[in-house]
């Protein structure tokens, strides 16, 4: 007997994740917990854990493609025999002599397709496969199709179209209307461009024509790249605006030194403890109204080399100082392996971005993420060591005044320091 | 307006008819004195007597021809067939003799046979008590055939079969004639043919009739708890199918998804798809779905006669699986 392996769902928003590795082969054992697979998200690599004990059976999915959710992408067999019996190797020729749209057909133009064999993708349904419409008609009376799977591989099944592009005739008709290249177009989950698609690639704005410029290639963003891009397009509908100030830091840095702090998480306490005080700077704007969120928790920006991730310290304005020295130890350590997951970095209620170590930053401003009403950029202390802190606030949710008086208490914050020694929970 | 059940709003519009108009009269097996198998012709022999409210012998070719007999002399006969399985014995009568001869004379004898037969998947009667069968009397030009799902349509298609001069055959649902719903005898009914909206939404229309209707709007709340709207069709005949109803619903949600008791192949639903596609192509976003009988004889098993046609968790399935793939 065989049991699925499936994409696992990792995120609210995660579609489809990249299979990156199997760590085991076709009829190694394995064990009820262990990473089978990895796989890489929006923002990281995560295992596929065994569900049960078992022997790893084919067909595999294939390693750096991309599979919607809940696909199934291996089989865990209860004896050696099972997995023996459809190995992966008989699955691959399976998978390439099977008629209906291998992914081989169309190598380069629908790349999305590339996902598993299309054996894998319907595997619950082997009777309705088995009788298509267009087989022999003397199968049919041999798999009565049971009602709830007429035609569940029905998509599937589906000839690709002339020049290897799958569109829905809708799909089709509003591209022609809209005028747009259906070849420019993302298909769906299901390899297939449907409306959604269309209607989703018209609103977004135009890719730059890169023909006239210099020869070029293409490359795939990794998952955390795409993802940001996302986020930060998704801001764009965001109202903003900026107010600047400029505060010594060398007190703040002085005295985390001293309390063992690093200045990161000294910034981070006092932008905490100040927007605790502003339960505005907590709020954020939905289309059901204000989301007034009872706990500050802050994302801090931090720079993976490969890309930007924001770890999330939760409730960082009234849990002890000493807390939040070792979640922000386990979060790095967790950003370093490449290792973190979306309940470590989504969520936050505010953001802080600090630029300090650049000593050539004399100020920026940053992106309100979306699900937060304001970020604080911090930049480098200048000669007169003063810094520039620049906050973005959306003006849905935040006042120029609002705004003004954060700062002025954020401004006195950073020169009284006694928060820091020893009050509100400090050390 | 009041409350009854299906086989009391039939036995209402018998009735009605019966009294407003005395050509018409009714025949078959146990519809005198019995009442009827499902007290659809309950009280009325009493009410007009043996003439009009006839007892036949268990020959439905031969009283089912009498029928046609009768209606082509001028009077309005409605023929109660015991079971839609046993209207097989009387195909001829109704294929050969009642849908051809007001063709093959020209249009000099009228056809105003009404013919009433209950079928479907009742509770454990067999094979040969199970069938659907509309799709083989689909294909027969020249009948017309309603599927009142409700109470009130029963009373209102009942009464317009009896006053129409074709031939029309009523399909009735075994397990419909104990449900329960308005009637209200007074409102001018809609065209007979005319298919209508019972619920609207935005993402998939669900086209179900007879039985599979009450299903379908049982599947489109669970539906709707997951964000999945769907707007429901019940076509309330399908010889002729009110296609333009049909068309409208399909242009708006993109997609569509059949319901039908019977077989799936070459069955109510294949004529509904390959229509619909032909005049909705360019606004199809998926391909049109079909939830449907198997295509076996219906088993007598409890469990595997349940399993052998659609429940409301297969509908949910299908449309939660048309709304995944994008």
């Amino acid at each position: 007997m065989k049991a699925e392996i499936t994409m696992p769902v990792l995120s609210d928003t995660m579609q489809t994740g990249r299979l990156t590795r199997w760590n085991k082969a076709v009829g190694e054992v394995i064990k009820k917990g262990e990473a089978v697979a990895e796989v890489e998200t929006d923002k990281a690599i995560l295992d596929v854990e065994a569900f049960a004990d078992g022997f790893l059976a084919g067909p595999l999915a294939a390693v750096d493609t991309d599979i919607p959710v809940r696909q199934v992408i291996g089989y865990i067999a209860d004896t050696p025999e099972a997995t023996k019996t459809d190995s992966g190797g008989a699955a691959r020729v399976a998978a390439t002599t099977a008629p209906p749209a291998p992914p081989s057909a169309a190598p380069g133009a629908v790349p999305e397709k590339k996902t598993a064999p299309p054996d894998t993708q319907q595997p619950t349904a082997p009777a309705a496969a088995a009788t298509p419409p267009d087989t022999a008609p003397s199968e049919k009376p041999a798999s009565p199709l049971p009602p709830h799977t007429p035609t569940a591989a029905a998509a599937a099944l589906q000839p690709p179209h002339a020049g290897g592009l799958q569109a829905s005739p809708y799909a089709r008709a509003l591209a022609r209307d809209l005028e747009l290249d259906l070849s420019q177009v993302k298909p769906g989950p299901d390899g297939i461009i449907h409306a959604a698609q269309v209607l989703a690639s018209a609103l977004a704005p135009e890719d730059a024509d890169l023909r006239r410029g210099p020869p070029y290639t293409i490359e795939r963003p990794s998952m955390l790249r795409a993802a940001v891009a996302r986020n930060m397009s998704a801001t764009l509908d965001t109202p903003t605006f900026l107010i600047s100030s400029r505060f010594a830091t060398a007190p703040l840095h002085a005295a985390a030194k001293q309390a063992g702090l690093s200045l990161t998480l000294a910034l981070t306490r006092a932008c905490a403890l100040t927007v605790a005080e502003d339960p505005w700077f907590n709020q954020v704007w939905t289309r059901q109204g204000l989301a007034k969120r009872s706990r500050v928790d802050v994302g801090i920006a931090v720079d993976t080399g490969d890309g930007l991730i924001t770890p999330v310290l939760r409730d960082a304005a009234s849990r002890p100082l000493k807390e939040l020295v070792e979640d922000w130890r386990i979060l790095l350590g967790k950003v370093k392996k490449g290792r973190i997951y979306p309940e470590d970095y989504q969520g936050a209620s505010f953001y802080l971005s600090n630029l300090g170590v650049f000593p050539e930053v004399e100020r920026f401003n940053a992106i309100v993420p979306v699900g937060a009403s304001a970020i604080l950029a911090v930049a480098a202390a200048g000669s007169d060591g003063r810094a520039d802190f620049t906050l973005s606030c959306d003006h849905r949710v935040i006042f120029g005044a609002d705004a003004a008086r954060f700062l002025q208490r954020l401004g006195k914050r950073l020169e009284d320091l006694s928060w820091l020694a020893t009050g509100e929970g400090g050390l | 307006m009041s409350e009854m059940l299906y086989w009391q709003a039939l036995n209402r519009a018998m009735d009605a008819e019966m009294a407003a108009d005395e050509t018409v009269l009714t025949l078959g097996e146990d519809v005198g004195l019995y009442g009827g198998t499902y007290r659809v012709t309950e009280g009325l022999m009493a009410k007009y007597g043996e003439w009009r409210v006839r007892d036949t012998p268990i020959s439905e070719n031969s009283f089912t021809g009498l029928g046609v007999g009768a209606a082509m002399l001028g009077l309005r006969p409605v023929v109660e067939i015991m079971t839609i399985n046993f209207a097989l014995f009387a195909m001829d009568a109704i294929v050969n003799m009642a849908a051809k001869i007001p063709f093959m004379s020209g249009g000099q004898f009228p056809m105003p046979l009404t013919i009433r037969m209950p079928g479907g998947v009742a509770k454990q009667l067999g094979a040969q008590h199970s069938q659907r069968l509309e799709h083989m009397l689909m294909n027969v030009p020249g009948l017309r055939i309603v599927v009142p799902a409700t109470p009130q349509d029963a009373y209102w298609q009942l009464r317009q079969a009896i006053r129409s001069d074709d031939p029309i055959l009523v399909l009735e649902h075994e397990l419909l004639y104990f449900s329960k719903g308005d009637v209200d005898e007074a409102t001018l009914a809609p065209p007979i043919h005319q298919a209508v909206a019972r619920r609207r939404g935005r993402d998939i229309t669900c086209i179900a009739y007879s039985r599979m209707l009450p299903l379908a709007l049982q599947a489109a709340e669970t539906l709707a708890a997951e964000g999945i709207e769907l707007t429901v069709i019940d076509p309330r005949s399908l010889s002729p199918i009110d296609w333009d109803t049909c068309v409208r619903a399909v242009e708006q949600t993109h997609r569509c998804l059949i319901v039908e008791e019977d077989c799936r192949f070459a069955g109510a639903g294949a004529e509904f798809a390959a229509t619909l596609q032909e005049r909705c192509f360019y606004l199809l976003d998926a391909p049109i779905q079909r939830v449907a009988g198997m295509d076996i004889p219906t088993p007598f098993n409890g469990t595997l006669e349940a399993a052998s046609i659609p429940r409301g968790e297969h509908i949910v399935q299908a449309a939660r699986q048309m709304m995944a793939q994008q």
